[in-house]
């Protein structure tokens, strides 16, 4: 430090020099010049000469204290070897990332091969072509998942889930979640899967087949979503008892995809559930659950209808009710579910719809009328772990066309009578899981829920979970 | 005849509302328990002023918990939970604590109390990637089995009982000195008895032992998982039993909750002693609480050691 000062009086003193000497007019100037001159640049030659081996010094201390700091990290690691019992506590994060919310990616994909093509198939009476959530034929990349969450504050809690999906970006669900009501009440707000039923709420991922059941598919499919409010309350009982509501906007329902720009409430929803163990190694899960949802009033397709009478259709206004009942049982030997385990699930629901109809718009035989379809459709599905890694599961799913209530207009209107058909779809499947971070299965389904038609549908299919560590519901 | 039924009816209403109440005056600390030895711990301190509920038995892996409704449920019920942390529950407490609708208990309030944060923890992960298995970041979870860290955690978990429930403060305070004293003498017998336990070369299934294996100076050879959480197969089983052959160990361990048959395998080939360690209280018939966990553990490693 003290030889820069003297360097840098030293500069000054050989710049200000010149100043002071060029009073003298004697003959001597040139000389006394020259003299500075040299002066000068001998002082340049030294300035530079000493910079040089300053910054020389500078690297080697550096160097010197990263060795230093290296070497006692060794030391601190060989004596937390020595004596670990006397390792400190890890250190506490400065950086302001240190907020940063809790992230997780899902990967999915995989290779489709099926005997029919995915893109002239529907199920007979309940969903046209291009809505039964079918992959590509060949190699396909699935949803891809990111989920954020965090603490909000001391209120709430947050969470985005943004799917990424045939080049499109959606807020699959993105809510805040109260952590402070106490008394078991829990409140949501946001885009939320509805707490109804047991699939519903369950991210594709969870699944514990490549698709989800056939009814889950028709009539909430996959996932019925919405904007709005859900309160619940979990009853103070060891027995588990939870009681919740829902209100809000349905994202794309009931068929197959509908705006609700509209005022006030357009879905309701209510659900209950009660669960509890069985000894230590079962435990169990039922509920029921109702929801009704304003149909659109606005001219709207009938996909549903299109499909059993190959005539195009309109809905106008009306109200879609569903209901249903969800049963999960699980057993784990003394309750340890790591070698192995199994689950039953199963769930049925039914759903009416009513509008008025208008039958074959723009042809000569358009008929107006009020019509009430009475649809219901269930699934049971059984899935066995019989070692660490490997999983085996079966499920059957069908759905039954029902009644339909027609006004006296439309009685008679050639298709618009339940076509006597049951769809139908068996599904069995292998998965192994080297790790709680990755899956892979092997799918093969029976569908014959298209009259007239088997498809059959091989999948493999991939799951792969990088980040924060998923805990998941029962 | 109407004011029979009359009469009835109000006798089950009142009946209802004095199950219910009785359900939520119980004037007794309700205790979450995550793990066996956080519920023996709890009792040993909270005696009769506290009620716990143990979530987990010594034959289930902790990791590796269902968020099952029956937890979801005591959770709701819960004053204070009492668990391992350090990620060891990460698979399932967080999701009781998002739908317990409990707000005592969430992290940062009195109610949330996690043991390994009153420890100095081992195998603290300079990297973190899941190529190593399912590692902790926050070191290594399984803390309860050097009886020194139950004694780091028994002040701490006694105060916060005082916190919550003051009315009975003393009452915790005598009782966390008559078991601090008892535990030092109980800690001192046990390091005499477990003497020729030093550099005793253990093979245990899981990383779950090490404090153990710290507190008595015996040493891990290997473990038979591959990688922490990650089921050893086939191949990596033959690959341990060459590797066996070059590095010599003295036993073969496992804990209760873990899967005998690559221990049991292992130990047939290599003619080594295979020992069940309780790991928790209940997990052997002889642990029955905190003293006999140690006790038996001991026990049997010294008889595998003849």
């Amino acid at each position: 430090m003290f030889k820069q000062i003297a360097l840098a009086v030293a500069i000054v003193l050989a710049m200000a020099l010149p100043a002071v000497v060029w009073a003298q007019t004697s003959p001597q100037l040139e000389e006394i010049r020259k003299q500075i001159q040299e002066l000068k640049d001998s002082y340049d030659a030294r300035i530079q000469a000493l910079e040089k081996q300053l910054k020389d010094a500078e690297a080697a201390s550096a160097k010197a204290q990263a060795a230093a700091i290296e070497a006692q990290s060794a030391a601190t690691q060989a004596k937390q070897t020595a004596e670990s019992g006397q390792a400190p506590p890890p250190a506490q994060p400065t950086s302001s990332n240190a907020f940063n919310p809790a992230l997780s990616l899902i990967l999915q994909g995989g290779y489709y091969n099926s005997s029919q093509n995915p893109n002239t198939r529907s199920i007979t009476g309940f969903l046209p072509p291009g809505e039964l959530g079918l992959p590509e034929r060949g190699f396909y990349l699935g949803e891809t998942e990111i989920t954020l969450s965090a603490n909000v504050d001391h209120l709430f809690y947050g969470q985005a889930t943004l799917s990424i999906d045939h080049g499109n970006i959606d807020a699959e669900e993105a809510f805040f979640q109260t952590t402070s009501l106490g008394h078991g009440l829990t409140g949501k707000g946001g885009r939320f899967f509805s707490g109804i039923g047991y699939e519903n709420s369950q991210h594709q991922h969870n699944w514990d087949f490549v698709d989800d059941a056939l009814v889950q598919q028709s009539f909430l499919g996959p996932n019925l979503t919405v904007d709005g409010l859900q309160v619940s309350w979990i009853a103070p009982t060891p027995l588990y008892l939870e009681l919740g509501a829902e209100a809000g906007k349905p994202v794309e329902f009931p068929f197959p995809v509908t705006e609700h720009n509209a005022n006030g409430i357009q879905i309701a929803t209510v659900f209950a559930r009660l669960g509890g163990d069985i000894g230590v190694s079962n435990s169990y899960l039922v509920g029921a659950w109702a929801l009704q949802a304003k149909n659109s009033t606005d001219d709207q397709p009938v996909g549903f209808l299109d499909g059993l009478t190959g005539v195009s259709n309109i809905a106008n206004g009306g109200n879609t009710k569903l209901w249903g009942l969800d049963f999960v049982y699980k057993w784990a030997p003394e309750g340890d579910r790591v070698d192995r385990n199994f689950k039953l699930i199963a769930e049925w629901m039914h759903r009416s719809f009513d509008s008025t109809l208008t039958y074959a718009p723009g042809t000569p035989g358009t008929q107006i009328g009020d019509f009430t379809a009475n649809q219901s459709g269930w699934f049971v599905q059984g899935i066995y772990q019989f070692e660490p890694a490997w999983r085996v599961g079966l499920r059957y799913g069908q759905l039954d066309e029902g009644s339909y209530d027609l006004a006296a207009g439309l009685v008679g209107a050639p298709g618009l009578a339940p076509a006597d058909f049951t769809p139908r779809r068996i599904s069995a499947m292998v998965d192994w899981s080297p790790s709680e971070f990755s899956r892979f299965r092997l799918q093969f389904n029976q569908d014959k829920s298209q009259i007239g038609i088997t498809d059959n549908q091989v999948y493999l299919q991939y799951i792969l979970s990088l980040g924060t560590h998923g805990a998941h519901k029962f | 005849m109407k004011t029979t039924y009359m009469r009835s009816c109000f006798k089950l209403m009142f009946g209802l509302l004095a199950v219910l109440g009785s359900l939520s005056a119980n004037a007794a600390l309700e205790i979450f328990a995550c793990e066996p030895e956080w519920a023996a711990l709890s009792k040993e301190l909270g005696g009769d002023k506290i009620s716990v509920y143990a979530a987990t038995t010594a034959k289930q892996d902790p990791h590796r918990i269902e968020a099952r409704p029956s937890l979801i449920a005591r959770t709701r019920a819960a004053d204070l939970l009492v668990c391992s942390g350090s990620e060891l529950e990460v698979g399932w407490l967080p999701v009781l604590l998002q739908t317990s609708g409990n707000e005592k208990v969430q992290v940062g309030k009195p109610g949330y109390f996690m043991a390994s944060d009153f420890v100095r923890k081992l195998e603290l992960p300079t990297a973190v990637d899941r190529a190593h298995g399912d590692v902790h970041p926050y070191g290594n979870p399984h803390i309860q089995l050097d009886p020194r860290n139950i004694a780091r955690v028994a002040k701490p978990l006694s105060e916060r009982l005082a916190q919550l429930d003051p009315s009975s403060a003393a009452y915790y305070q005598s009782r966390y000195k008559d078991f601090e004293s008892r535990w030092a003498k109980a800690i001192a017998e046990w390091e005499q008895r477990a003497a020729p336990l030093k550099g005793l070369r253990l093979v245990p299934y899981h990383k779950d032992s090490v404090y153990l294996i710290d507190w008595l100076g015996m040493v891990e050879v290997m473990n038979i998982e591959p990688k922490p959480g990650i089921p050893p197969s086939a191949g990596h089983l033959t690959d341990l039993l060459s590797k066996l052959q070059q590095q010599p160990a003295d036993v073969i361990v496992y804990s209760a909750y873990q899967d005998p048959k690559a221990a049991e395998w292992l130990g047939e080939r290599t003619k080594l002693p295979v020992v069940m360690l309780p790991y928790t209280v209940g997990g052997t018939p002889e642990a029955k609480d905190l003293y006999s966990l140690f006790d038996d553990s001991i026990n049997r490693l010294l008889k595998a050691k003849k």
